[in-house]
C-alpha cells in the first residue's frame, strides 16, 4: 500500500482495532502465547501481559465491588487453579489474577463465567469496571442507593456495541453523596447523588454529572456538566456521555486521547451540547437535566464517612472491614472471608477502593465476633481508610509499565506511619504510592501520595519518589520534592512531625497544608 | 526540590534533611535549545543527525527539499537546491549522488537509500516557476572580479560573487557557458535546455560575459592589472595519453574528452562510424562522463551492425558508474569487459585493426586504501577487433594560464603565491564532479570575498525550531516500507541518441519517493532532567535507536562519540537517543509520559554575521521552553 502524507488520521493501535475484536483463547491455548495485534486486542477480554514472559494478567470486572461469596469462593477457585493462589484487589474495586498461562486462559475465563463473572472489558478502549462508593447501598449520608445504577450503567455501556470501540478506556464512578469517597472528580463520569427541592416542595433525588477528571501524567479534575440529572435518566446521561467520547476522543494520539483532553481542549459547553445532542437522537427528553445551581438539601455529610469504624447503616446493621496489606490475598484467604459473610454478614463481600475488604450486614452485637474472626485469618480491622491503611499499584512485581517496586516503599513506610507519636493523627492522612506515571494508585488526590521515577546518580540510576502532599478528592497535590527511595521514610516522618506540630483541630494533613498556604493555593472545586 | 511556597512549612522541614544529590551532567546535542548555534557541537550533532547533507560536497539541506517536494511545493524545493548546490536540474540527472550512500534508510536495509537525486530532479521539473536570479545579500561594493572559465565551478563562483555585491565578468573559451556540463555529459543524458535555464538565472543577476574569449598568459596578465581579483576556474582539459605499443601518437586514438564534445557540439555524422568496432578504455572517476557516456554515445553511431566495448582494468566495482548504469548499458548492449589492461596496439595500412588487452588479477592483498591492487597476468593477452579507439583514462589541468611565478597555495588550494588570483573546480583539485565543482566555486567566492572586504561577511550556522505537533512529522511508519518505483526511460527502439533517456517520475511516483526519506531534519532528544527512566520510550522504539546508557564519553567539543550500553536499570544514568539510529517516527515523544522528549527542526543556514549576531540574542538557554505539566 503506498500512502499520500495527509492519509494520516489514526494510530497504529486504531488499525489493529480495525481488523476486529474478537479473540478465541483456545486458539490462543494451541499457539501456547499471544501474538502480534492479540496483545492489544485481549485487553478487551480482561488480559494484559505481565513483566514476567509469559505470564498474563486477568482483571474481573465487578461492578460497584460486590460479589456475592459464592463468587467470592469462585475467585478462590482460580486464584488457586490458575494464578498461583495469589489476588490482588484494585483502586476500582476489581480483583486481578496473576502468573496466567495462556493455554490456561480459556478455561480460566470459562471457570469465572460458571458463576456469572466475567473479565469481559476489564482493560481495553471501552467502559471499564463502573466504581461505587463502597458503603453505597446502606451509607447513613447517602441521597440514594447508588449500587443499582452503577449495575445498571454497567450492563448497559457493556451491552453497547456501538461503545466497542472507543478511543481510549473510559471510567465511571458512582458516589452516594458529596463526600466523594468513590473519587467521582478522578474519573471520566462522576456521579454525585444528590437531594434538591423542587419548586412544589417535593424532595427529588438524582445526581450531579461530573465529566473529564483523570489521573495520569496530566491529571484533571472533572467539571460539571449537569448539576442535577433525575435518577432514572443517568444511564442515559452515562451512554450518550460515552457517545461524546467515541465521537470526539483523539484517536491519533493515545496519550491525548481520554475524555479530560476532550474537556479540556474543547470545553465543557462544547461537551454538554453534543451530550444534549445525543441524548435527543435517543430521544430522551432532557428539559428537567439542570446545569444552574443546585442546593443539596441532604444532611450534613462529614469530610471522610469512611473513616467511623464499623458504621451501622440505615439498615441498623454494621460493616466490618478488613485491611488486606498491599491489596493481595491468597486464595484461602479470600475462602476464610467468603466463609464468615456466609456466617455472619449479608452474603456478599465488598471491595474497596483502597484495596480492602467489607463485609455488609453484620448485625452490631457480632461485630467483635466477626473483628476477631477477621484477625484470625491474618488481616487487620482497625485503621481503615486511615495512615496504615497505604495504597501501592502493584508496581514492578508485576506490571510491565512500572518504574519502581512500590511494595517495597510500602514495607518501608509502614514502621514510620506505625509509630505510636502518630496514633493521635491515624485517620488524619492518607498515603498512596504509584510505579509510574499511570497512576494507578492516585497518588495525586490524597494527603501524601508518591510516585515512582529513577534518580540519575554520578554513575547509574536508583529508584525514587516524586512526592506530592495535599491532596483531596477534589484537589491535586503539590509536588514536594522528589526523593531516592531510602530518604522517603525520613521525609515523610518531617511531614508528619510538621503535621502534629501545625495542626488545627481535626484538620486533616491536606486541610492544614491548604490552610496554611491559603494565600497561594487555589481555590478547591465547589462540591 | 519544589520551590512552591504555599508548602510551607512542610516544605522547610523537608529541606532541612538536607537531602541533597549529585547527578550525573546533562548531555546536550546543540549548543542551545532553540535559536541559533554556530559552536563545533552544533555542527558535529548536525552531521551526525543528516548524513546525507554531510555526505553532499555542497551540503544540500536534503531533508528540507525532500519535505517541500512530499507537501507538493516543488518550487520551494527548487529553491532550496537552487541556493545550494546551483544547477539542480542538471545535478538532478548527473551528479555522482554521494548522499545516498550516506542516507539512512541505506543502513536501515528497506529497499536501499532514497533516491535524492530522481527527487531533486522531480523538484526542477513540477516546479511552476522557471529558474531565476536569487536576491544578492549586500549591497553594491563597487569591486570588480575577473572568472576564467563558464563551467560549473565558475558560474557558481560568478553568482555567488555577484549576491556578495560585486561586479563579475566570465571569461568562457567556447561559444557556450557551461563547461563540461554542455561539453562533456551527453545531451541524451542532460538536455542542454536544462543547462541553459540554469545558466540564464545566474547570467540575468547582471553578470558579465565574454564568450569566445580564451586568455592566454599575457591576457591573465592584464586581467590581474586591470581587476580587482581574478578567479581561474578554467578545468582540466588536457586529457591523458595512452602509450601503447603500436600506436601511433595521433589520428588513431582520440580522448574521451575530445569525442564527447564533438559528439555534443554535433560535428559528428550521424552513421559515419556505421559498423565499426569502438573500444573504451577508462571507467575511473575521471571517465564517469566519458568513458560511460562516450560508449552510449558511440553506439548511436556504429549502429546495431557495430560493437563496443569498454575495457577497464579494475572491477566494477571500482567503476565510477552505478550498478543500475552498468546494468542499464548492458540493455543497450554495451560490452563491459574489466580486470583487462591494454597491451599493444596493431595498424595495418595507416589503420587501426586491434588492440590486444592483457587480463588483469587481484592481487590477495588488499592495502589500506581498501582500493584492491590488480596486476596483469602474462601471456594472456587476446587481440580485439578495433576501429576507433577511445581513450577516457583521465584529465590534467594545465598550469600555464598562471603568470610567470605564480603557483597553487600548498594549504589552501584557492590561494595563490598571486594575492589578486584564486583557483577553484577542477584547477584547483584535478577532475573530479560537478556538485563537488559547485561547492569549491562557492568557496572560492567567500575567500575572493574575504580577501576584498577584508572580513568574513557571512557566517553558516544552525538554527534550532522547537515544534510542537507531537512527534508527529507527516510522516507514518508504513511510508518506510514503500516499494521505490524505477526511473521510466525511453524504450530501447526510441533512443535515439539526442532523446533524454530518463523520462523523470511521475507526481505520484515521486511522492512515493519523498515520503520513504526519514526526514532527519527533526530531532529527538530526551531532557534527562525529566526522565524518569520508564522506558516505554524503549519498548515502543522500532530500532535500536534508544538505550539504557550508564556513561557517555565526549570529545574535545562535548559531542558525544560513544555511549556505554547496559540492560541494567540500576546502571543506567541515561536513558539516551542514539540520533544515528533514530529514524524519526515519533513513537517516543508520543509514548513519554513525562514531555521529556522534544522534537526540533534544524537547519543549516547563513546569513551576515550582523544577523547572526542580532539572532543569537533571541536564544533561550537549554531546557526553556516551558511544557505542559499541572
Amino acid at each position: 500500500m503506498q500512502w499520500n502524507l495527509d492519509k494520516r488520521v489514526v494510530s497504529e493501535e486504531e488499525h489493529t482495532k480495525d481488523h476486529g475484536l474478537v479473540i478465541d483463547y483456545d486458539e490462543v491455548g494451541r499457539k501456547g502465547a499471544l501474538g502480534g495485534g492479540e496483545k492489544l486486542i485481549t485487553k478487551w477480554y480482561g488480559i494484559y501481559q505481565s513483566r514476567h514472559p509469559g505470564n498474563h494478567m486477568a482483571r474481573v470486572v465487578i461492578p460497584g465491588g460486590v460479589v456475592s461469596s459464592v463468587q467470592a469462593r469462585r475467585i478462590a477457585q482460580v486464584g488457586e487453579d490458575y494464578g498461583q493462589g495469589k489476588l490482588c484487589i484494585t483502586t476500582r474495586q476489581c480483583i486481578q489474577f496473576h502468573w496466567l498461562k495462556a493455554p490456561a486462559l480459556a478455561d480460566m475465563l470459562r471457570d469465572l463465567a460458571k458463576d456469572n463473572l466475567s473479565c469481559f472489558h476489564g482493560c481495553g478502549d471501552v467502559t471499564r469496571n463502573v466504581v461505587a462508593c463502597p458503603l453505597a447501598e446502606t451509607c447513613q449520608y447517602r441521597r440514594i442507593d447508588v449500587l443499582p445504577y452503577a449495575k445498571q450503567t454497567s450492563r448497559v455501556l457493556t451491552e453497547s456495541r456501538d461503545l466497542d470501540n472507543l478511543p481510549r478506556k473510559f471510567k465511571i464512578n458512582f458516589s452516594g453523596c458529596g463526600a466523594g469517597c468513590g473519587q467521582p472528580f478522578i474519573n471520566c463520569i462522576g456521579a454525585i447523588a444528590v437531594l434538591r427541592k423542587t419548586d412544589s416542595g417535593d424532595e427529588e433525588t438524582g445526581f450531579k454529572v461530573v465529566i473529564g477528571g483523570g489521573m495520569g501524567w496530566e491529571a484533571f479534575i472533572g467539571q460539571e456538566l449537569f448539576s442535577f440529572v433525575p435518577a432514572d435518566k443517568i444511564v442515559a446521561v452515562n451512554r450518550a456521555i460515552a457517545l461524546l467520547f467515541r465521537d470526539h476522543g483523539d484517536r491519533r494520539d493515545r496519550t491525548q486521547s481520554r475524555l479530560k483532553f476532550i474537556v479540556h481542549k474543547k470545553g465543557i459547553d462544547f461537551c454538554r451540547k453534543v451530550v444534549l445532542d445525543f441524548l435527543e437522537k435517543e430521544n430522551v427528553d432532557t428539559s428537567d437535566l439542570e446545569t444552574v445551581l443546585v442546593d443539596d438539601v441532604g444532611d450534613a455529610y462529614p469530610d471522610r464517612p469512611l473513616l467511623e469504624p464499623n458504621p451501622v447503616g440505615t439498615d441498623g446493621k454494621a460493616t466490618v472491614r478488613a485491611m488486606i496489606p498491599k491489596g493481595e490475598m491468597t486464595h484461602l484467604q479470600i475462602r476464610q472471608l467468603a466463609a464468615l459473610t456466609e456466617k455472619y454478614g449479608d452474603k456478599r463481600l465488598q471491595f474497596t477502593q483502597r484495596q480492602n475488604v467489607e463485609i455488609h450486614g453484620v448485625k452490631p452485637e457480632k461485630v467483635a465476633e466477626v473483628n476477631e474472626e477477621i484477625a484470625k485469618i491474618g488481616f487487620e480491622t482497625e485503621g481503615f481508610f486511615g495512615i496504615r491503611d497505604i495504597v501501592p499499584c502493584v508496581g514492578t512485581t508485576y506490571c510491565p509499565k512500572a518504574v519502581t517496586e512500590t511494595r517495597v516503599l510500602y514495607d518501608l513506610l509502614m514502621p514510620v506511619v506505625s509509630k505510636t507519636k502518630y496514633n493521635e493523627i491515624w485517620d488524619k492522612a492518607l498515603i498512596n504510592i504509584t510505579g509510574c506515571p499511570n497512576s494507578c494508585s492516585p497518588y495525586r488526590i490524597v494527603d501524601i501520595g508518591f510516585r515512582g521515577m529513577r534518580i540519575r546518580e554520578k554513575l547509574g540510576s536508583v529508584e525514587a519518589y516524586e512526592m506530592r502532599i495535599g491532596g483531596e478528592h477534589n484537589r491535586l497535590g503539590k509536588v514536594i520534592g522528589e526523593f531516592k527511595r531510602e530518604d522517603c521514610p525520613r521525609v515523610v516522618e518531617a511531614i508528619l512531625d510538621t503535621f502534629l506540630k501545625e495542626r488545627k483541630d481535626g484538620e486533616t494533613l491536606a486541610q492544614c497544608v491548604q490552610r496554611l498556604g491559603v494565600a497561594k493555593a487555589e481555590q478547591p472545586v465547589a462540591v | 526540590m519544589s520551590d512552591d511556597k504555599s508548602l510551607s512549612p512542610f516544605l522547610e522541614a523537608v529541606k532541612s534533611l538536607n537531602i541533597d544529590y549529585e547527578m550525573a551532567p546533562i548531555d546536550q546535542e546543540y549548543s542551545t535549545f532553540t535559536g541559533v548555534g554556530a559552536e563545533p557541537l552544533d555542527f558535529k550533532s548536525y552531521a551526525k543527525d543528516i548524513p546525507c547533507q554531510e555526505a553532499c560536497p555542497a551540503k544540500t539541506r536534503v531533508p528540507h527539499y525532500i519535505q517541500a517536494i512530499a507537501e507538493g511545493d516543488h518550487d520551494k524545493a527548487y529553491l532550496i537546491n537552487q541556493e545550494d548546490n546551483v544547477f539542480s536540474a542538471v545535478l538532478g540527472r548527473v551528479c555522482s549522488r554521494p548522499c545516498e550512500d550516506g542516507c539512512r534508510h541505506n543502513w536501515t536495509d528497506i529497499n536501499g537509500p532514497v533516491h535524492i537525486c530522481h527527487l531533486k530532479r522531480g523538484a526542477s521539473d513540477y516546479k511552476k516557476n522557471p529558474p531565476a536570479p536569487l536576491p544578492a545579500w549586500f549591497e553594491k561594493t563597487g569591486k570588480r572580479v575577473a572568472v576564467i572559465g563558464g563551467g560549473p565551478s565558475g558560474l557558481t563562483a560568478a553568482r555567488e560573487l555577484r549576491r556578495y555585491g560585486h561586479d563579475v565578468t566570465i571569461f568562457e573559451r567556447d561559444k557556450v557557458l557551461g563547461g563540461m556540463m554542455v561539453q562533456g555529459i551527453p545531451i541524451f543524458r542532460l538536455p542542454r535546455t536544462e543547462v541553459e535555464a540554469e545558466v540564464k538565472a545566474i547570467i540575468d543577476s547582471g553578470i558579465d560575459v565574454k564568450l569566445n574569449t580564451s586568455v592566454d598568459a599575457p591576457m591573465m596578465q592584464q586581467l590581474i592589472d586591470e581587476y580587482d581579483s581574478v578567479l581561474v576556474s578554467v578545468g582540466t582539459v588536457h586529457a591523458s595519453n595512452l602509450k601503447l605499443p603500436g600506436l601511433p601518437d595521433d589520428g588513431h586514438a582520440v580522448s574521451g574528452l575530445k569525442f564527447m564534445y564533438d559528439y555534443n557540439m554535433g560535428t559528428m555524422e550521424d552513421g559515419s562510424m556505421k559498423g565499426q568496432s569502438v573500444i573504451i578504455i577508462g571507467g575511473g572517476f575521471t571517465a564517469v562522463d566519458c568513458a560511460r557516456s562516450c560508449a552510449r554515445a558511440a553506439l548511436r553511431l556504429v549502429g546495431e551492425e557495430g560493437k563496443v566495448t569498454m575495457m577497464y582494468r579494475r572491477t566494477a566495482g571500482q567503476m565510477a558508474a552505478k550498478y543500475d548504469e552498468i546494468e542499464e548499458m548492458g540493455v543497450e548492449n554495451i560490452e563491459i569487459e574489466t580486470l583487462m589492461n591494454p597491451h599493444s596496439a596493431r595498424v595495418e595500412n595507416g589503420k587501426l585493426v586491434g588492440v590486444t588487452f592483457q587480463r588483469n588479477t587481484l592481487e590477495d592483498e588488499i592495502p589500506q586504501s581498501g582500493k584492491p591492487r590488480v596486476h596483469s597476468i602474462p601471456e594472456t593477452e587476446e587481440e580485439f577487433p578495433c576501429d576507433l579507439l577511445i581513450v577516457a583514462i583521465g584529465q590534467t589541468r594545465t598550469l600555464d594560464i598562471l603568470p610567470e611565478g605564480v603557483h597553487q597555495n600548498p594549504d589552501d588550494g584557492h590561494l595563490t603565491s598571486h594575492e589578486k588570483v584564486f583557483m577553484a573546480g577542477d584547477f584547483n583539485y584535478g577532475s573530479l564532479d560537478v556538485i563537488t565543482a559547485v561547492q569549491d566555486g562557492k568557496d572560492a567566492a567567500e575567500k575572493i570575498d574575504t580577501s576584498l572586504m577584508g572580513r568574513q561577511r557571512r557566517k553558516q550556522h544552525i538554527a534550532i525550531e522547537m515544534t510542537n505537533v507531537n512527534g508527529e512529522t507527516g510522516r507514518v511508519r508504513d511510508h518506510d516500507l514503500q516499494y521505490p518505483v524505477s526511473m521510466p526511460v525511453l524504450p530501447l527502439n526510441q533512443r535515439d541518441g539526442t532523446a533524454e533517456v530518463e523520462l523523470g517520475h511521475d507526481l505520484d511516483g515521486l511522492q512515493v519517493h519523498a515520503t520513504r526519506c526519514y526526514w532527519c531534519q527533526n530531532k529527538f532528544e530526551i531532557d534527562h532532567d525529566k526522565c524518569i527512566h520508564c522506558n516505554w520510550c524503549i519498548e515502543v522504539a522500532p530500532r535500536d535507536c534508544i538505550n539504557k546508557v550508564s556513561r557517555l564519553f565526549y570529545d574535545e567539543d562535548d559531542f558525544v562519540e560513544t555511549a556505554l550500553e547496559t540492560d541494567l536499570n540500576d546502571e543506567a544514568t541515561y536513558i539516551w537517543i542514539d540520533s544515528k539510529e533514530c529514524i524519526r517516527c515519533g513513537k517516543c515523544l508520543r509514548i513519554c509520559p513525562t514531555s521529556a522528549i522534544t522534537m526540533r527542526k534544524t537547519e543549516l543556514c547563513g546569513c551576515s554575521t550582523e544577523e547572526f549576531e542580532e539572532k543569537e540574542k533571541e536564544n533561550q538557554p537549554y531546557g526553556a521552553v516551558p511544557h505542559f505539566k499541572y
